[in-house]
């Protein structure tokens, strides 16, 4: 139908109307702070003319140049990487094949599992950070854990040393066992550890009478202590950090592919399982193809998700120490606002991250397109 | 009638309104630790100052430790510096660009002369500051190192306190085997290493000459004398002096620790007394007054062997609060008054007796303080002079990889060598 001049005009008219508070919405809630993110990341901005100070000017590329010479930013990225890795390779495998335990009723209670597994996901990151933060504390609840084994390990063998030494007789000898059954580190700050350990025995007014103390005195100085020391190491430290990844947010994939498991027509998987499939061919036959989609557009909110991480893990470490726990959020957020405040090279780092994901993002399209089957 | 009611309610109205649009709006951030004794008597003191200048409509934003500097920052970035800010003399954390773009006022231009002149000389040296103005009224003279002892603690262990490190360093196995820890240096948060700790060691291995010279390009940070001092402070760990626990410790669990008994000394800057005193809203102490009196002294850190500047600690004019620069009129009339009431005598009394600090103000005198704050008037009496707080002294661009370094030096993930390096490349750079 061709429509008069008189109702074109109108019409273009009713368009604009409708079109153009959005659009301006959009250019200064969306497009504005990308476009002064990309001027600020070529600039020398410090704070500049807005606060009285230098003025700024364009300066190419050099944000970048820092950026890419600077060892922490490929600390960051390598653990963004990680969490990447985990959030697909782990959240969306274990989501999904909890959503089809559950879906297939291959467990029991499926509904209470849903709920159980979900919880984590409603509950704030940082308090979920905080709580995780006390467990791996160096006084939290893993390391008393690992402590009192320790102890109890050490005292059978303090006691193991009283019985073969015929009781509390404190000779070189004994010494010398008590030194094999403790902590190195604690040893070594003795200079002669046999005599000095030995005078602090005896000068410490033991007697077989109060073993009781010598034992609780002897634990305290020599018992190997476990400290949470692998939050220090770098790759190591981002061990726990994925742990609770995925513990957090794995049910909310599991609800995700469970929801989407419920279209399936139950026909096409009765039919496979009438001519003889197994559940793992249904698996991979029926379901997985048929929510190939999904899984794609769950991958893509995991990787979204994961370059943009940071309450959990400002929550759990603040990216320490020593930066071995940061990732690229917090790695500009640092440079904005901690110290000394640097606002170009945040800006790049943030286009550095905008530009990883859009290359995660891209290759996941790719595949999909190429091995995904059809969504339903 | 219905109509007069009408008429009188509608008046009644406008007058509110007007009243309402009266009043100057006036942002506060405010840095306070809201747990420490003498948070209730300071916010009744905010109280008090709402209620006594009705025209100003107060509103108090307060933080914390590392939260205030990332909340202040992001103001600054935003370009909505609060009209008053509580901030450091030097280019600590938050505070750096306060100073670089001058984002506050001259407090001396701003503060009537016959009121300045309560202050000692040394808290209106514009020198002390990094914008060389008065950009804010420091409150004391802080020193950041101070050694807490549970002098108690070492008693009942027919321990005495250490005038040496060998004399420290002794105290390890004979506390330890009681399940004490020598020496408390919560990490966690970075600063504190630096800040309460390494400045005193650099000043007294070598000086603020060397800092200047490092600054002026005569010295490097990877001489010899600097990595040494770096080197110290890692004997400190592998003595056990320090247990390494403490890196992953957060600054607040400090103080519950160490007046637990479960350490002898902490290391912590003069601000802490608050931390251990009576609070009156609760009526409760980490140590009370009587342990205080008999229990517990505040010590200089033990001397370190080849000091050259004997019995100094690393000191700086304090903390205090600026004004905006863009503040006039009626806004910078109630800025005046708020800084007024709180440098007033009423306030800093206040702040003496909850052992807040001791004020910059000289006229403020009590005797209710409770004993440690006696006691810190008396460790100030003892300290020979002040060396360099290195984070008010330094570039954050240089000091941040000190603090990420003593973290490492602390864990054995780094050598002292290394993180003089990476200094020395962060100073090297800002001459760029």
């Amino acid at each position: 139908m061709v429509l008069p001049l008189r109702g074109k005009v109108e019409s273009a008219r009713a368009y604009w109307a409708f079109i153009t508070p959005a659009f301006l919405l959009y250019l200064l809630v969306f497009a504005f702070p990308i476009v002064l993110s990309v001027i600020l990341s070529l600039s020398n901005y410090n704070g500049g003319k807005m606060f009285g100070g230098e003025p700024w000017t364009i300066v190419g590329f050099q944000q970048f140049q820092k950026l890419f010479v600077d060892p922490n930013f490929w600390l960051a990225l390598k653990n963004n990487i990680y969490i990447v890795l985990i959030s697909v390779f782990g959240q969306i495998p274990l989501g999904f094949l909890l959503a089809y335990l559950i879906y297939r009723k291959i467990v029991r209670w499926g509904e209470g599992w849903q709920a159980i597994l979900y919880v984590p996901a409603i509950i704030s990151v940082i308090v979920l950070g905080i709580m995780w933060k006390m467990i791996f504390a160096s006084n939290g609840l893993l390391a008393d854990m690992m402590n009192s084994i320790h102890h109890t390990t050490f005292l059978a063998g303090l006691n193991h040393i009283l019985q073969v030494s015929g009781g509390f007789n404190i000779t070189d000898d004994f010494v010398r066992q008590l030194i094999a059954i403790s902590d190195p580190h604690a040893v070594g700050a003795f200079e002669n550890p046999v005599n000095d350990l030995k005078d602090l025995i005896v000068s410490g007014g033991y007697t077989a009478q109060n073993l009781d103390v010598f034992r609780t005195d002897m634990l305290n100085l020599l018992s190997p202590k476990w400290t949470p020391e692998f939050m220090s190491q770098q790759d190591v430290a981002m061990i726990p950090i994925l742990f609770v990844t995925l513990w957090c947010w794995t049910g909310m994939y599991l609800i995700l592919f469970h929801a989407n498991m419920q279209k399936i027509d139950n026909q096409i998987i009765e039919a496979a399982r009438i001519d003889g499939a197994s559940e793992m061919q249904v698996l991979r036959n029926v379901v997985v193809p048929n929510l190939s989609g999904v899984i794609a557009n769950a991958a893509i909110l995991c990787i979204a998700g994961s370059l943009n991480t940071f309450a959990l893990i400002w929550a759990m470490t603040e990216g320490g120490p020593m930066n071995v726990t940061q990732v690229l959020a917090i790695y500009m957020y640092q440079k904005a606002f901690i110290g000394a405040p640097d606002f170009p090279l945040a800006n790049a780092i943030s286009l550095a991250i905008v530009a990883f994901s859009f290359i995660l993002i891209g290759i996941t399209l790719i595949i999909e397109k190429r091995f995904g089957g059809r969504d339903q | 009638m219905k109509k007069l009611a009408l008429v009188v309610g509608l008046l009644a109205l406008i007058v509110a309104g007007a009243t309402a649009q009266a009043k100057t709006p006036l942002k506060f951030l405010y840095y306070i630790d809201a747990t420490q004794a003498g948070y209730a008597e300071d916010q009744a003191f905010w109280q008090k100052f709402k209620d006594a200048n009705p025209d100003i409509d107060l509103q108090i934003e307060i933080l914390f430790s590392q939260a205030y500097h990332q909340k202040l920052g992001a103001y600054i970035a935003a370009g909505q510096v609060p009209d008053v800010v509580y901030m450091w003399p030097t280019s600590r954390d938050s505070s750096a660009l306060l100073h670089d773009q001058k984002l506050v006022k001259d407090l001396k231009t701003v503060l009537p002369a016959d009121f300045l002149k309560n202050f000692t000389a040394q808290a209106l040296n514009s020198a002390n500051q990094s914008s060389k103005q008065l950009s804010e009224l420091p409150q004391s003279f802080t020193y950041t190192t101070v050694v807490y002892a549970n002098v108690g603690l070492l008693k009942s262990l027919g321990l005495s306190v250490p005038k040496t490190y060998a004399e420290l360093k002794a105290l390890v196995p004979k506390l330890k085997v009681k399940g004490i820890q020598t020496l408390l240096l919560p990490d966690a948060d970075k600063w504190p290493a630096q800040s309460c700790l390494f400045s005193t060691i650099s000043g007294r291995l070598l000086g603020d000459k060397f800092i200047d010279d490092v600054k002026a390009g005569k010295a490097k940070f990877t001489d010899k004398g600097f990595v040494d001092a770096l080197k110290f402070y890692e004997q400190l760990y592998k003595d056990g002096v320090i247990d390494k626990s403490n890196v992953q410790l957060g600054y607040g669990d400090g103080p519950g620790l160490f007046a637990s008994g479960k350490a002898a000394f902490i290391v912590d800057g003069d601000w802490r007394v608050g931390a251990y005193i009576t609070d009156k809203s609760t009526g409760k102490a980490l140590i009370d007054p009587a342990k205080q009196a008999s229990d517990f002294e505040l010590i200089n850190f033990p001397a370190i062997p080849g000091e050259k500047n004997k019995n100094t600690a690393s000191g700086i004019a304090g903390v205090g609060l600026g004004i905006s620069k863009d503040l006039t009129g009626a806004k910078l009339e109630a800025a005046k008054k708020l800084v007024m009431w709180y440098y007033g005598k009423e306030f800093q009394t206040m702040k003496y007796e909850t052992g807040a600090f001791i004020p910059t103000r000289t006229d403020v005198k009590s005797d209710k303080v409770e004993p440690l704050t006696t006691k810190l008037s008396k460790f100030y009496t003892t300290l020979g002079a002040s060396t360099y707080v290195l984070d008010g002294s330094l570039d954050p661009s240089v000091f941040n990889p000190l603090n990420d370094g003593l973290q490492a030096i602390g864990l054995g993930a780094s050598t002292p060598a290394d993180v003089a390096a990476t200094m020395q490349k962060a100073q090297d750079a800002l001459k760029k």
